[in-house]
């Protein structure tokens, strides 16, 4: 029996009244890797994931986790999810401890292995030494952190992350991430999770970019930005007329002058700027190379960058705002 | 259903509401309080001695149906709660069938209301009130099925609720004539037809005849007619509360 893969969905869609949230969707998750789901506000994340989690029933399509089909046996998906929350889902009047044992117990993890996985999961958290304190008392980094262990307690096959680091400082972020990929490399646990800050879905092994509710590409983050876009050089030197001359004829390239030297796109930028330096006889004082960025390959793939979401009706109605102040 | 689950889920409100201490104190004074200034400040405007027993016994097994009342219709405000400050989706992912949240949020509603009536019915001897023990003992299982089927139509409630602000005011436009009109504060002997009617329709009367008549030794309905009607309303409101709280998404 070959085993089965964590997430199948095909030609999923939801429907609320008239608007149609999520229209066609396909896509496959293997066990053991890092899914990364991307999509501005509104694009259906969300709702994807709330399909999967048996949150929300499909309008039709097909579902499957783990080999379970999501609307047939919701029991049994439950059992093999972990979920945590774009919005915080502590009882904030228990305390660290509490919370996880309460979650021990609903998930079936039997009572003899309970504090061992407890202790196991705070520790991991970084948690241990606030057990026994009110959530109500943590900062919203240790809430989330207390979360996480949480839904490691009953050692899900895949866990969903719903935007796990907004909200976060830049230094908990980064600590959240180091969290995740230390789970991912020590238990093999597949990673289902939405963010919309794109330097954090390069940690993804692959990702899915939605958008107004259908997938619009799906690959790991390198051949993405391969596919969508070129390196980005810029080179110093005293005699620009003199390089741009060279570029020109040697290369067929137009570079723009920047406050930054001379900017061109070419294929391979590493390997270009090699060879560049060696034929030029043109002094050269300064050379970067930028990889195209997610928000390149978002912005070629959805028209938009991904902060500002809405685009064109989001930038319409900030003009409005203005005019009423 | 696993026994356990529901156990450590009902825990987990009977914890909330003994650690909030200004809330427990409150809830616990506010009986007594009916008891000290409308059994003593009417006693002598209501002539019960035709029951044989005086106002404030009689008013005692009352107050104490009114405690469940309150109690278990107001706990389930936690569900409310509980979507506001997104631990319900914690819930709702669980692999525990709907009927188990159900069941554990009626036990524990039941078991706070019995911290109440246990509190009334320990004090109220001490100001005077003479109560059966033994009858008092027999009576909580009638007030525990009282209360998990008022907490029942609470959950019912809240199920449909988004805000504290709503649920709050359906929960009032409920609660008061339920009360008012259950003989709580008066006998059922004599009263207008009117008023006996819409008394005679409220489940509450009967839990509070069952009560006095268990604990004073007065009562206006057969005991028998009286359990039947609580149990018959708790199998009426907790299906109804298993069959919202199911439809309910996050």
């Amino acid at each position: 029996m070959s085993p089965s893969p964590a997430i199948e969905v095909r030609d999923l869609s939801k429907r609320f009244g008239d608007v149609e949230a999520v229209r066609g969707v396909s896509f496959t998750v293997k066990e053991g890797e890092i899914f990364g789901f991307l999509g501005p506000n509104g694009a259906g994340k969300t709702t994807t994931i709330k399909m999967l989690c048996t949150l929300l029933a499909p309008t039709s399509g097909v579902l499957e986790l783990a080999g379970f089909d999501v609307t047939k046996n919701p029991e049994d998906v439950r059992r093999s999810i972990g979920v945590i929350f774009q919005d915080p889902s502590l009882d904030d009047r228990l305390t660290a401890e509490e919370n996880l044992e309460l979650h021990a117990v609903v998930y079936g993890v039997p009572r003899a292995e309970r504090r061992a996985r407890l202790d196991e999961a705070l520790a991991f958290v970084e948690l241990s030494d606030r057990k026994k304190d009110l959530v109500r008392t943590f900062s919203g980094g240790m809430k989330r952190r207390l979360e996480i262990a949480r839904g490691l307690v009953h050692r899900p096959r895949v866990l969903f992350l719903d935007e796990p680091t907004t909200g976060l400082d830049p230094q908990t972020r980064k600590a959240t991430w180091e969290v995740l990929r230390g789970l991912r490399d020590q238990s093999g646990m597949t990673l289902f999770l939405t963010t919309h800050y794109m330097d954090e879905a390069e940690n993804c092994d692959r990702i899915a970019v939605i958008d107004h509710g259908r997938i619009v590409a799906e690959d790991s983050p390198e051949a993405l930005k391969r596919a969508v876009g070129k390196d980005v050089v810029f080179v110093r030197t005293n005699e620009p007329a003199a390089l741009c001359a060279l570029l020109a004829e040697r290369y067929g390239l137009t570079p723009d002058r920047t406050e930054e030297g001379l900017c061109f796109r070419v294929e391979d930028g590493e390997a270009f700027v090699v060879q560049l330096v060696s034929e030029a006889r043109v002094a050269v004082t300064g050379i970067a190379v930028r990889r195209p960025t997610l928000d390149d390959v978002f912005l070629a793939l959805t028209g938009r960058q991904i902060r500002n979401g809405n685009g064109e009706a989001g930038r319409a109605a900030m003009r409005a705002m203005a005019r009423r102040r | 259903m696993r026994a356990e689950v529901v156990y450590h889920l009902a825990r987990r409100d009977v914890v909330k509401f003994l650690r909030d201490r200004q809330n427990l104190v409150a809830t616990l004074v506010r009986p007594l309080l009916w008891i000290l200034a409308v059994g003593f400040g009417l006693r002598r405007a209501f002539d019960t001695g035709a029951t044989g027993v005086d106002f404030v016994s009689f008013l005692v097994p009352g107050v104490a149906t009114m405690a469940v009342l309150f109690s278990s219709m107001f706990s389930a405000i936690s569900i409310v709660w509980d979507r506001e400050f997104g631990f319900l989706k914690e819930l709702l992912v669980a692999p525990v069938p709907r009927t188990t949240l159900v069941l554990a949020k009626m036990i524990s509603a039941s078991v706070t209301a019995l911290v109440e009536v246990s509190v009334v019915l320990l004090v109220s001897p001490l100001l005077g009130a003479r109560i059966d023990p033994l009858g008092a003992l027999v009576a909580i299982p009638v007030l525990v099925a009282f209360g998990m089927s008022v907490s029942a139509l609470g959950i019912a409630v809240a199920s449909r609720m988004k805000t504290f602000e709503g649920f709050g005011g359906i929960v009032n436009f409920l609660i008061q004539p339920v009360f008012f009109f259950s003989g709580a504060l008066y006998p059922l002997d004599g009263l207008p037809p009117a008023l006996a009617a819409v008394v005679r329709l409220n489940p509450m009367s009967y839990a509070v005849d069952a009560t006095r008549g268990l604990c004073v030794g007065v009562h206006h309905f057969p005991i028998a007619l009286d359990a039947g009607v609580v149990l018959a309303t708790l199998g009426v409101f907790g299906t109804l509360a298993v069959r919202s709280f199911a439809r309910m998404q996050a």
